[in-house]
């Protein structure tokens, strides 16, 4: 009998710990770089984005000169030009004749202000004349002084606003009249050319309502297709070049099925362009690959014992499936419904090719009207050239991840409460 | 139970159980009868012309050493071969003198007359009562809540089990012990009211005392239903049962009453295997 | 189950019922991403004033909005396409090959190509010759064609800087690019008096020779123009061509480069006087006009001064408004419905 520490096996003991130790610490390191990546992902767009969740309110009270509003035409007279006067009142100043001092007083104020008037006196023209008081944010460039964004550092023509606009804009923090507080209009409006005015409401609802066709169409047809080719699909050569395909589907690139969406539906069928029912048929079609293939694996991953055990009682082959063998592959087949919502939440080039990379301000009331979607919201917002949109697009960027992690978060919370063992 | 040593073999003979000797209901035609049934894996052809005929009210064991195609017999009883992509069974399978395969037959309803139970405890991801009242529910046999309860009721108590559970029949079925698990497939089998009841190696994944349970059960069973059973163990088929057919390779080498296949078998290759020198 | 297959059959339902409701109620523009954000801003507003549904304005490029616009007539094509170049005489074609004629041609602005660098860096001052040298892939070098030889800029004009040739700017399919290519390159080219004559022989030849761009100093990146104000930063040998909004919203960062021996201001390219300045154009389909609800009057909101003119709300967003007298003529134009002619190219 050989002693234990002499056993031949001894000698290569030690290269074998050295190698798993190795491979522990790579996959230490792999997770870590994974992690750091994200980290920085993550912390690049908060830090741009974090800023626009506060902006700068102004209240000021406007004299409703009738000698500049129109009775006849409501429309088409100047309230901006009002609201700047207000504000070179608020400041002490007086306008000049060139009107310089309006100009630069009006390129504070956001033209918001102006509507809100024209709103108040439609509804009753019996306010001009008097004097109102209207709250409203600062025009954006204004809001990015407050911020720190523009500072009087820079040489004066490199910057959107002159040292006169910068002192007035401290002179109205001092005095009160403009309060920091926060952006609730990003969470409560739709797009907006300005940035002051612009939110996320709009598109966040017209993605809400897309992904609601898309996993209308694509769970149930996904999930049925899936447990016929599975369970009720003979093995042929017909079933295989079919799953080949599927396969296949599944990597064709995105904008494929927005080609698909343009001939077939929208030229052929007559589908409303840029619709969120149009946006999700198309993006439907692309999660349907990845659904089948989910629900197929699911399925496959049910053990036969529990089939055997069903159609030995007498169960028939439906009701062994759907008894029996779906509900034991539900958690698989809701990972893959929310992997392909997931995807097909950020998907931006098929929709290109069905018209819903447009302006559309407001927020989508119907299923066949006009809509836009988080992903192209963002896109927008960046190719926009106002500094203020840069914040807003990181802003855009945490809503839609926002989006995504309570997605997920539901789809682990419905797992965990339905999940069976067997 | 004592094992006699034999001092003429190096394995021990094993002892006949005291039903063992007991003949089958004289004058009872067979309750099943198989005449000539072959059966192919694709070109693989696994069971080779065998037939035989297995009574009513007994416990009939079928023996013989791995991959001799006693399995594959038992599974033709129920039509479970049909589920087998390429599994092709030729002959004559007769329950009650019907022939299980005519066209006519449709293998669900079969399969309320004949039960199965497989070799690992296979009890559905429900509880306890809906394990029990599945089969009941889908073949339309009771429709009533208070019907159910009895039926579910009856039959765990039938196997036993009762006792032990009546007081979580909602608590999920795989939450029990392997022998508990094992005697609530029976009762889901028992529940539909078969005739015939198979049993593929219904202990091999037990322990000797859950087995010990098992097999009281059987005994039980048997003045009731027609039990056939598979069984590796050449004790186990001694201890319960009153007829045994010996496969090997495919083919049915013999049967007889279990009393005479261990003590004095006819053919050589049936001595051989109860001795231990095969198998 | 059944309710899953109610739904669907539902909105199955819904999407043939569509197409009985199709009425289109309100404007369609789509085109330019140069024209996007005035066309925006102006749908913005019309749709506060008047209270109505909001223009529908899609940014699909230049071509892309003229192909889309030209593919027929009636509420499932667009009323206006946004265009930062002239309808070609093939596009003109196009459209009435399928039944689009009477089209209005709208000038709303001009819009300034920058060639821009980070602030710290050295200014350049072009000729236009300069930038054909520089950029096309192949070049005329003492009577030949051959592919680009220079690799510094001081290689193709006096008094520029030695860094080495690196341009980022719009990709083949936008068109501030064909209108970079039509003022800078091909103007640069025509300076040689062999090119100018193979262009008045043989256009389409002259074009092929000179347009495209070399693959290792001119990078396309994307349409996205604050990346490249970003890459700008971060690579101050560098240079890089968008439009003249980015440049005035960044101009603590980057600075202009002159052409000419003129910067890009408002003024400058408003008059004429800096080189890279193109016009921007709205077409308008006539028969569209009193049969959409608001076309008429989203056009006027467009030309108005409020808007387009001077001091106007699109020049915030960075659109140089036409002189006075030409604003005018345009308003006097769409209020003659005036049809355009088919162009000359």
């Amino acid at each position: 009998m050989t002693d234990a520490a002499q056993h031949p096996s001894a000698k290569h003991l030690k290269k074998r710990y050295a190698a798993e130790a190795r491979f522990k610490m790579y996959g230490r390191l792999a997770i870590t770089i994974a992690l750091a990546f994200l980290v920085i992902l993550l912390g690049r767009i908060v830090l741009q984005g974090y800023s626009t969740f506060t902006t700068n309110t102004v209240s000021l009270p406007v004299y409703l000169d009738p000698a500049r509003i129109d009775r006849a035409d409501l429309s088409g007279s100047n309230y901006d030009y009002l609201v700047s006067l207000a504000v070179l009142k608020a400041l002490g100043e007086t306008e000049d004749e060139l009107g310089t001092m309006s100009e630069d007083a009006s390129a504070l104020i956001s033209r918001d202000l102006g509507f809100q008037i024209l709103d108040k006196v439609k509804a009753d023209p019996g306010l001009i004349g008097k004097t109102i008081t209207v709250t409203g944010p600062v025009k954006a460039d204004a809001d990015l002084y407050y911020k720190g964004e523009i500072k009087r550092s820079v040489a004066e023509g490199n910057r959107k606003l002159n040292d006169r606009q910068l002192t007035w804009l401290d002179r109205l923090k001092k005095s009160g009249r403009v309060h920091g507080g926060f952006n609730s209009a990003f969470f409560t409006h739709g797009d907006s050319t300005e940035p002051e005015q612009a939110g996320i409401l709009g598109a966040a609802v017209g993605s809400a309502m897309m992904l609601l066709v898309t996993a209308l169409i694509a769970i149930p047809v996904g999930v049925m297709a899936a447990i016929w080719l599975e369970e009720f699909a003979p093995k042929n050569g017909w079933t295989d070049l079919i799953e080949v395909n599927i396969n296949n589907l599944a990597a064709v690139p995105s904008i494929v099925y927005g080609l698909l969406g343009l001939a077939v539906f929208i030229n052929w069928l007559g589908a409303p362009r840029g619709s969120p029912l149009t946006g999700g048929i198309v993006l439907a079609l692309m999660a349907l690959p990845t659904m089948i293939i989910a629900t197929r694996a699911a399925l496959k991953a049910v053990p036969p014992s529990i089939r055997d055990g069903a159609l030995a009682i007498g169960a028939s082959r439906t009701q062994t499936v759907f008894h029996h063998v779906v509900p034991l592959a539900r958690p698989g087949i809701m990972t893959g419904a929310i992997l392909s919502l997931s995807h097909a939440l950020g998907e931006t080039a098929p929709l290109l090719m069905v018209g819903m990379v447009a302006f559309v301000p407001g927020i989508p009331s119907s299923f066949i009207g006009g809509a836009t979607v988080l992903p192209v919201q963002v896109f927008i917002w960046e190719n926009a050239s106002e500094r203020a949109f840069a914040e807003r697009t990181a802003a855009g960027i945490m809503v839609l991840l926002a989006f995504m992690i309570v997605m997920n978060a539901t789809a682990i919370i419905l797992r965990r409460r339905y999940e069976r063992r067997w | 139970m004592v094992v006699k040593v034999n001092m003429q073999t190096s394995a021990p003979t094993p002892v006949v159980g005291t039903h063992a000797n007991q003949a089958p209901p004289a004058g009872e035609p067979a309750k099943i009868t198989a005449r000539d049934v072959n059966v192919y894996y694709g070109a693989n052809h696994a069971l080779k012309s065998v037939s035989l005929d297995i009574p009513g009210k007994s416990v009939t064991a079928f023996i013989g050493p791995s991959g001799c195609g006693k399995s594959t017999f038992l599974r033709c009883i129920n039509r479970m071969n049909d589920t087998i992509p390429g599994c092709r069974v030729e002959g004559r399978i007769g329950l009650d003198g019907d022939d299980i395969y005519d066209p006519s037959i449709d293998p669900v309803s079969l399969r309320a007359r004949v039960g199965m139970v497989f070799q690992k405890p296979n009890p559905f991801p429900k509880s306890i009562y809906d394990n029990v009242a599945y089969g009941p529910r889908i073949h339309g046999l009771e429709t009533s809540k208070t019907g159910l309860d009895d039926l579910v009721e009856a039959s765990l108590k039938r196997a036993g089990l009762w006792g032990e559970v009546h007081d979580r029949l909602k608590a999920p079925g795989t939450g029990l012990s392997g022998g508990q698990q094992q005697r609530l497939v029976i009762a889901r089998a028992i529940a539909v009211n078969p005739e015939v009841i198979l049993m593929d190696e219904p202990c091999s994944a037990l322990d000797p005392i859950a087995t010990a349970r098992i097999e009281e059960l059987i005994d039980d069973l048997a003045s009731q239903f027609c039990i056939v059973i598979v069984t590796h163990s050449m004790a186990q088929a001694a201890r319960v049962s009153q007829q045994t057919a010996f496969f090997h390779l495919g083919s049915l080498v013999e049967t007889g009453p279990t009393g005479m296949i261990f003590t004095n078998p006819k053919d050589g290759r049936t001595q051989d295997y109860i001795t231990g020198r095969t198998g | 189950m059944k309710k899953i297959l109610g739904t669907v059959a539902a909105l199955a339902v819904m999407t043939i019922a569509s197409q009985a409701h199709a009425a289109r109620d309100y404007v369609w523009g789509a085109g330019s991403s140069t024209v996007f954000p005035f066309a925006t801003r102006v749908a913005e507003n019309f749709a506060k004033k008047n209270g109505g549904k909001a223009p529908k304005i899609e940014s699909l490029g230049t071509g892309g909005g003229i192909k889309l616009f030209c593919s027929g007539s009636g509420e499932g094509f667009p009323d206006i396409a946004n265009a930062s170049r002239p309808m070609k005489k093939s596009e003109f074609d196009a459209c009435a090959a399928k039944g689009v004629k009477d089209i209005i041609q709208i000038k709303v602005g001009f819009d300034g190509i920058v060639i821009a660098n980070d602030k710290d860096s050295p200014v350049y001052n072009f000729k236009l010759d300069a930038l054909y040298l520089g950029l096309s892939a192949q070049v005329l070098r003492y009577g030949k064609f051959v592919p680009n030889p220079y690799n510094t800029w001081d290689d193709v004009g006096v008094g520029l800087p030695g860094n080495k040739i690196l341009v980022y700017g719009p990709p083949p399919s936008s068109g501030t690019r064909d209108a970079f290519l039509e003022l800078a390159i091909e103007a640069g080219a025509r300076k040689f008096p062999l090119l100018d004559e193979m262009r008045s022989n043989n256009e389409k030849g002259f074009k092929n020779l000179v347009d495209p761009l070399r693959k290792d100093g001119w990078i396309d990146a994307g349409e996205n123009d604050n990346a490249i104000v970003q890459t700008l930063v971060k690579t101050p040998g560098a240079l890089g061509v968008f439009g003249f909004s980015y440049l005035e919203e960044n101009a603590d960062k980057i600075q202009g480069s002159s052409v000419n021996g003129v910067f890009p201001t408002a003024a400058t390219i408003a008059n004429g006087s800096y080189p890279l300045s193109r016009v921007l154009y709205i077409y308008v389909k006539k028969s569209n006009l009193g049969v959409t609800p608001g076309l008429t009057e989203y056009v006027n909101e467009f030309l108005s001064d409020a808007a387009s003119g001077r001091g106007g709300y699109l020049q915030g967003r960075g659109l140089i408004p036409l002189p006075p007298g030409q604003h005018d003529g345009q308003k006097a134009l769409f209020k003659a419905g005036t049809t355009m002619a088919r162009p000359a190219a």
